[in-house]
């Protein structure tokens, strides 16, 4: 298993306690390509925070790759977040002043690669991502798209164990966010990335092979969708 | 953090994104330094030029001179005159061991020295040979008036800059030429060009100093004396020894001991004491002012830095949450301040330089005026190593906030 929550709570303690996950358990495999789906106050952002030791929990065990994540130092947090996941924000998050190689060479620079390896490396992955010719633009002189793209390349580039996509698509149109969701899927299917996707729109998680329903802090049904069919709407778009 | 020329373009990107801001916070710090190294350059020239005027004096020297006493004393009224005299010379030199040099001097004032067809004004100062070491003459040419001199009374002198500028206009080593002065012709043995304001007795550039036994006879003087010259040895206080000196002279001249004002005591200790501490007292003016400034200045970066973390919130999010340790945040924001104070502040050191050689060469245009208005070397090393200093505290509150952001701020600052 590279990823297994044993038992996960965490409550809030600003002024009303707020107990947002109560005892989650969850288990992906390395190679998967999975949506966490629920409605907005389902818990499923501090479920993410928490795949993505961007939080704590209370109780209970998280572990990446047989790996205790508990108790982490800054530091160390740091250090796993920077070589076991890449992230993909709704807003894309990218650094406003600087281009779109900048970027994706961030988190290299951040693990102490020298400059021109460090370069070549994000030239290769904007240019797998059909970006080659943007290198050198900055975020805003580029469409939603690119910029997802963009962010893509930069969570890719550490060659991390998990993609966490927090709602990948939120801020792009039907249209992009098909490419995108497409792509996430061939970055899965081709080189076998670990993807977990967060989102509340079914179209989205339909794009995935396993779709986990969370409400109230508690696991709900988990689909498999392998044939991606889950969605009401049907099979080929996502509705905005 | 890493360290790599993208370490450096990090910081000079964020500081050239918000040029006029950048700008605007430099100044404080820019205009501190200028002003603390301004003023002490300034300082340190104004303490030269007042120091001119006492140039070529002994520190420890006293000068006395008769006056009338104030006081009845034994029989005698008050407001009689009375004389020094050439015996108070050694009975100085015996009784107040303390003492290094003793020697009088007699004046002649509003005399005309003449050369040819020039002649100046001029007075006429007879000493001993070892008044060399009460005021030091600086000797453009020739010698000193010296002990032969004085044995043999031979007709010589040793005139001053002015006079010699006035009856030697063609320049050149006067010595061995005779001028007259009243109705005496003397030879030229050497010209001082001492040039300090404090000479008692007139100024040094507007005398002819003769030996002291050949104005006696010139003058008419008899065995009277005008002033009387001493200087303590090392390490001896002047004002201790004035109470006892003024008893020797009123046991032998007969007036009350406790008589201040029978004799003038003219004590230089005090002088260089008062310019001292007037200095000292400028000195720390100039400190804290340039300090103050300079502290004003760091407080406005420490400012914007904080506004600026405010502001990058997001960013610094987002690095923290690809991997940026909370460290390689503190380094990044307290490198960013100490470029934008080094950068000022070195600006404001090469500016306060220049300003400083400006008022330098403005101030030696002056005739008689020379000074260095100049800060030196280790001065401004130290001032830019202050600068990195106060950088890194400048750094210190804006870059604990920015460690203090998590990476989830990121996500929530939409």
């Amino acid at each position: 298993m590279l990823i297994e929550l044993r038992d996960v709570n965490k409550t809030y303690n600003n002024g009303q306690p707020l107990h947002v996950l109560k005892g989650i358990n969850l288990n992906i495999d390395k190679g998967e390509f999975v949506s966490i789906m629920g409605a907005s106050g389902s818990g499923k952002s501090t479920l993410l925070n928490i795949l993505g030791i961007l939080d704590n929990y209370d109780t209970g065990e998280y572990y990446i790759d047989g790996r205790l994540i508990k108790g982490l130092s800054e530091k160390q947090a740091a250090d796993y977040r920077n070589h076991l996941i890449g992230f993909i924000f709704q807003s894309f998050n990218l650094i406003g002043f600087k281009t779109a190689v900048e970027n994706v060479e961030l988190s290299l620079f951040y693990q102490g690669v020298s400059r021109s390896k460090r370069h070549a490396l994000a030239m290769q992955y904007l240019d797998k991502l059909g970006l080659a010719d943007w290198a050198s633009h900055y975020p805003n002189e580029m469409s939603g798209g690119q910029k997802q793209r963009v962010a893509i390349a930069r969570a890719l580039i550490t060659n991390p164990k998990i993609i966490l996509a927090d709602e990948p698509t939120g801020a792009l149109d039907s249209k992009t966010s098909e490419e995108v969701m497409q792509l996430l899927g061939r970055l899965n299917r081709e080189e076998g990335v670990t993807i977990i996707v967060v989102t509340h729109e079914s179209g989205v998680a339909n794009c995935t092979n396993k779709i986990v329903h969370i409400k109230d802090g508690v696991i709900g049904q988990i689909e498999d969708n392998r044939q991606h069919s889950a969605s009401v709407f049907g099979t080929s778009t996502i509705m905005k | 953090m890493r360290f790599d020329l993208d370490s450096y373009r990090e910081i000079t990107d964020s500081l050239v994104r918000n040029k006029s801001r950048s700008l605007l916070t430099g100044f404080g710090v820019f205009w501190g330094i200028f002003m603390l190294l301004f003023l002490m350059g300034g300082g340190a020239g104004l303490k030269q030029l007042v120091s001119k005027n006492f140039e070529g004096f002994a520190t420890n020297t006293t000068i006395m001179f008769s006056s009338e006493t104030t006081k009845p004393w034994q029989g005698f009224k008050r407001g009689r005159y009375w004389n020094l005299n050439y015996t108070d010379v050694e009975r100085m030199k015996q009784m107040v061991p303390e003492l290094e040099t003793v020697t009088p001097v007699i004046s002649s004032w509003r005399q005309t020295a003449v050369n040819g067809t020039n002649s100046v004004n001029a007075n006429v100062k007879c000493v001993k040979a070892d008044y060399s070491k009460i005021e030091e003459p600086k000797l453009r040419f020739g010698r000193f008036i010296n002990e032969s001199d004085e044995a043999q009374e031979r007709k010589v002198c040793v005139i001053g800059r002015r006079i010699y500028e006035g009856i030697f206009p063609e320049g050149g080593d006067p010595c061995g030429s005779f001028i007259k002065v009243g109705s005496v012709y003397y030879q030229v043995i050497g010209v001082d060009y001492n040039s300090g304001n404090m000479s008692i007795n007139g100024s040094a550039d507007q005398a002819v100093v003769i030996p002291l036994s050949l104005g006696q006879k010139i003058y008419h003087r008899g065995t009277n004396i005008d002033l009387l010259c001493v200087t303590g040895r090392s390490g001896v206080r002047m004002t201790s020894l004035e109470d006892r000196m003024r008893q020797i002279l009123a046991r032998s001249h007969n007036f009350d001991p406790t008589d201040k004002q029978a004799v003038f005591m003219i004590n230089t200790e005090q002088m260089f004491a008062l310019m001292d501490n007037l200095f000292t007292g400028l000195n720390f003016l100039i400190w804290l002012v340039g300090l103050g400034t300079i502290l004003a200045g760091i407080i406005g970066v420490s400012n914007i830095m904080m506004v600026t973390v405010k502001e990058r919130t997001t960013e610094i999010g987002i690095r923290r949450a690809i991997g940026a340790t909370p460290r390689d945040i503190l380094s990044q924001i307290i490198l960013e301040s100490i470029a934008l104070t080094l950068a000022a502040g070195s600006l404001g050191i090469v500016f306060a330089v220049q300003m400083l050689r400006l008022t330098q060469s403005i101030v030696n245009h002056i005739p008689d005026m020379s000074a260095q208005f100049q800060i030196d070397f280790w001065t401004a090393i130290i001032a830019a190593l202050l600068l990195t200093l106060l950088g890194v505290i400048a750094g210190l509150a804006p870059a604990s906030r920015a460690m203090s952001i998590k990476p989830v701020d990121a996500m929530r600052e939409e």
